[in-house]
């Protein structure tokens, strides 16, 4: 009886798993990663594999931290677009932090692009 | 992988809810199964030590909370940022962590002597044990429910096995070899077909995240997971002496069998620990590749 159960376990298990969702992954940014943008952008947007939350986006130039308003109320959705500030020529860095809507789980990221004049 | 400081001490304070609520949750079956083999004096400091560990647990869920919001922000702030915490809870760790107190709440009807609230209690450490499925990788599967169910029977029995070490290694202590030996045996038997359908329901949660197996196994999540298996196996190993060699030895009555069973289960619970840290890592920072 005990021999049935887990049989009939270890088998539901790999028969029932579907494709896995598993948590956010960015798929594409704009600015791209590692751009050389000849003007400054007027927004950031991630596009992430699935429904995800941004908690926690930074902005870095030349150790400096631009402020970036994330709305952490905004439903979860597959792609966010933040407003910049004119932004002068230099290398800038971009760290996220999201949230994935299916399993919670957090994930981390990091880009950089560049303006050239 | 990278881990900053944050990212170390969320994964810490998850790996400390995962021991304090499964080594309450365990405490609770032992003395449900062990009943009549436990006097008064050995009831009371483990149903003290259940009680100790429910606390644990409570305060180490709140704490994960935080940190992680400390985590995703990368500085103090975050653990006091409301909407970082906001979003947490709404994606599934509020619903893991409501289920956790509230399983909790319940099992602490077994801190009385008195068993009228025994089936509750139970069905609250079964429910805090089971609360850690309400968030995770396995969520995201499509679809989930036969994956859950067994994430749910693994974590059961989980809870039974590196629970029933707590109050093992007491019993172990008082030096009444008798008791310890009938303890040993009553859990060894019932210990038997759980190790077998935690390793099942294991088995086959770890066959629905593989997707490309070369890939899962060369990613962080993948050699962690390996990493796991490794302790597994070794704490398989001692279980299986613990089963086959020293409880025989104390059931008739060896002279140092006490001593090395008490070393024995002491080690257990080091592994287990280490079991657990391994997979409040892998579940935390990173996640199945596909």
């Amino acid at each position: 009886m005990l021999k049935q159960a887990i049989l009939a376990l270890a088998l539901g298990g790999a028969i029932m798993a579907g494709p896995c969702t598993a948590h956010a992954k960015l798929q594409s940014s704009s600015p791209a990663k590692d751009a050389q943008l000849a003007a400054p952008p007027k927004a950031l947007t991630l596009t992430f594999n699935e429904a995800a939350q941004v908690a926690v986006l930074k902005l870095t130039s030349g150790g400096k931290e631009i402020s970036i308003p994330v709305d952490k109320n905004a439903k979860a959705g597959p792609s966010f677009t933040f407003p910049l500030p004119a932004l002068a020529p230099g290398s800038y860095s971009v760290q996220w932090t999201a949230v994935a809507a299916s399993d919670g789980h957090v994930t981390k990221g990091s880009f950089a692009f560049s303006i050239t004049a | 992988m990278e881990l900053s400081g944050w990212d170390a001490a969320a994964v810490c304070a998850k790996a400390v809810t995962y021991a304090a609520t499964l080594g309450a949750a365990g405490a609770i079956f032992f003395l449900a199964y062990s009943g009549s083999l436990l006097d008064e004096l050995l009831g009371s400091r483990i149903r003290r030590l259940a009680g100790t560990l429910l606390v644990a647990a409570a305060l180490a869920s709140c704490a994960r909370i935080l940190l992680s919001g400390a985590s995703m922000s990368g500085d103090l702030a975050g653990m006091f940022d409301s909407g970082s915490v906001r979003m947490l809870l709404g994606a599934g760790e509020g619903r893991a962590t409501g289920m956790r107190m509230t399983g909790l709440a319940l099992a602490a009807l077994a801190l009385p002597s008195n068993p009228r609230f025994r089936a509750l209690a139970l069905l609250g450490a079964a429910t805090a044990a089971i609360s850690f499925a309400g968030v995770g990788h396995i969520r995201g599967l499509v679809p989930n429910a036969a994956p859950l169910l067994l994430l749910c029977v693994h974590l059961l029995c989980a809870a039974f096995w590196l629970g029933a070490l707590g109050p093992l290694l007491m019993a172990a202590r008082d030096g009444r070899d008798t008791r310890v030996a009938l303890l040993a045996a009553r859990f060894g038997k019932l210990a038997l077909g759980v190790v077998v359908l935690q390793l099942a329901a294991g088995a086959a949660v770890l066959w629905t995240l593989i997707g490309d197996a070369a890939q899962f196994w060369n990613s962080d999540y993948g050699r962690l997971m390996a990493l796991k298996l490794l302790m597994v196996s070794a704490l398989l190993s001692i279980a299986a002496v613990n089963k086959l060699y020293l409880t025989p030895k104390l059931l008739s009555g060896h002279a140092k069998a006490i001593i090395q069973f008490r070393r024995s289960v002491t080690i257990e619970m080091v592994i287990g620990a280490l079991i657990l840290l391994v997979t409040a890592t892998f579940t935390t920072v990173t996640g199945p590749p596909h």
